[in-house]
């Protein structure tokens, strides 16, 4: 893991690509978001973290000397900065009703379904909330879960399987849910 | 407690899933949206041509923060980022436009108010830059003045330094500040390319490197060589002076358009 190749475009960001900005948030932007909407729930909110997230990113790699920048491993650490972006706005959120969250999404029956898997998500604690959420709905190897997380890829799996069991049985109603030994 | 079953609900429950994050896509626009990301988060520059060539300019939100000349635009965003701690991505058309006119304009020797955003300096530092701002075309003053207006007599040196570290080269006109006794000085560019600015501009560094104050007896004023209202003095009534000390020495009071540090 700590041996992978170097990031390309961490490279031509050390080296001043002047695109190179550019093409980190065209090539992050849509998962980013789709990390950010999954844990808040709301289009609006969701843009706002990701903008919120590449703003301090790139304040960030504005300070950073060269060498450090070359080594970056951009993605996991794009995913740390959302999710602390959207755990700030949680929390500043929990003060507010949560409830007009549904108003934003019209009728359109495949959009209740995302609302509905979204809100059994937000009943899980946090850890596996986010570790299902990276290996489905990001679709991320556990390596690269790992990467993010900072979670050996072992605690991963726990949590992943964990939060699948107790989805499953909100869901789809398994009565003999709960967390499997 | 049913295993094929409980596999089965479980391999639903992860197509479900997968589904979710599938149709979970971003509202708007991905181009407005990476464009407005990189508005927030990334400072934007600009090629534009000047009197010293080919120079990029970079600009925040409240204006100008940078002017250099560099041999790519990679350089410029790697010396832009050493020095500001920000990255900068190429302008989108739209966010710049009328700043990118604007700066071209000023190069070009129209007056044109360029917004400057010098924030990120001292105060003493930003209080000469904007005075050495206003030294108009085809006029020079010495440092000595500059230190004065700045509100800091005496700092002549400082003022020194920070024109030679001006963000902000030509549209700061630092090449219009010269030696206190009138020779032309140092360049960021090199003093050669100083020279050419101000002969360019129409002011002629020979003549004031003889004598940087001018005076007539018409008005009992001593201004700067190249004040507007200096070049008004007819050839038979100009006296010319090595210091404003020797002008009032010989009776005249410094001009209130130019205002010329009486000690200098």
């Amino acid at each position: 893991m700590q041996l992978e190749r170097l990031d390309p475009l961490a490279e031509r960001l050390a080296e001043g690509d002047p695109v190179a900005p550019r093409n980190l948030v065209e090539r992050h932007y849509a998962e980013l978001y789709r990390y950010a909407f999954a844990l808040l729930r709301e289009e609006r909110g969701a843009e706002d973290a990701v903008q919120d997230a590449f703003e301090r990113a790139f304040s960030a790699l504005g300070r950073y000397p060269e060498e450090r920048l070359r080594n970056m491993r951009l993605r996991p650490w794009l995913y740390r900065i959302t999710l602390n972006v959207a755990r700030n706005r949680l929390r500043r959120k929990r003060e507010v009703p949560v409830e007009e969250v549904p108003a934003v999404l019209g009728s359109d029956e495949g959009r209740e379904g995302v609302m509905d898997v979204l809100a059994a998500l937000g009943r899980l604690p946090e850890r596996q909330r986010v570790a299902v959420t990276l290996r489905y709905l990001q679709d991320l190897p556990y390596a690269e879960i790992s990467g993010i997380t900072g979670w050996p890829e072992g605690t991963v799996k726990t949590l992943v399987h964990r939060g699948l069991a107790r989805l499953r049985s909100m869901m789809i109603g398994d009565s003999k849910g709960g967390d499997p030994a | 407690m049913n295993e094929p079953f409980a596999e089965r609900d479980a391999e639903r429950m992860r197509a479900l899933l997968r589904e979710t994050g599938e149709r979970i896509a971003p509202g708007s626009d991905p181009g407005v949206l990476v464009d407005g990301v990189l508005a927030g988060a990334t400072d934007s520059f600009f090629a534009v041509d000047s009197p010293i060539g080919r120079v990029y300019v970079a600009a925040g939100p409240d204006g100008v923060r940078f002017l250099a000349p560099a041999s790519s635009p990679e350089e410029f965003v790697r010396r832009y980022r050493e020095r500001f701690g920000r990255l900068v991505s190429p302008a989108a058309e739209d966010r710049v436009e009328s700043l990118e006119r604007e700066v071209a304009a000023a190069l070009a020797g129209a007056r044109a108010e360029v917004p400057l955003d010098l924030a990120g300096t001292t105060p003493f530092r930003r209080r000469v830059l904007e005075v050495v701002k206003d030294i108009p075309r085809g006029e020079v003053r010495p440092y000595v003045w500059v230190a004065r207006e700045a509100g800091s007599p005496g700092a002549s040196r400082a003022v020194g330094n920070v024109m030679a570290t001006n963000p902000v080269p030509l549209l700061v006109p630092c090449h219009r500040v010269v030696r206190n006794d009138g020779r032309t000085g140092s360049y960021a560019f090199g003093a050669d390319e100083k020279v050419r600015l101000l002969k360019l501009e129409g002011v002629s560094p020979e003549e004031i490197e003889d004598s940087p104050y001018v005076a007539t007896p018409t008005t009992g004023v001593v201004c700067h060589a190249t004040c507007r209202n200096a070049r008004r003095i007819r050839p038979q009534n100009r006296r010319t002076f090595r210091s404003v000390k020797e002008a009032t020495e010989a009776g005249f009071r410094p001009c209130k358009v130019c205002r010329p540090v009486a000690a200098a």
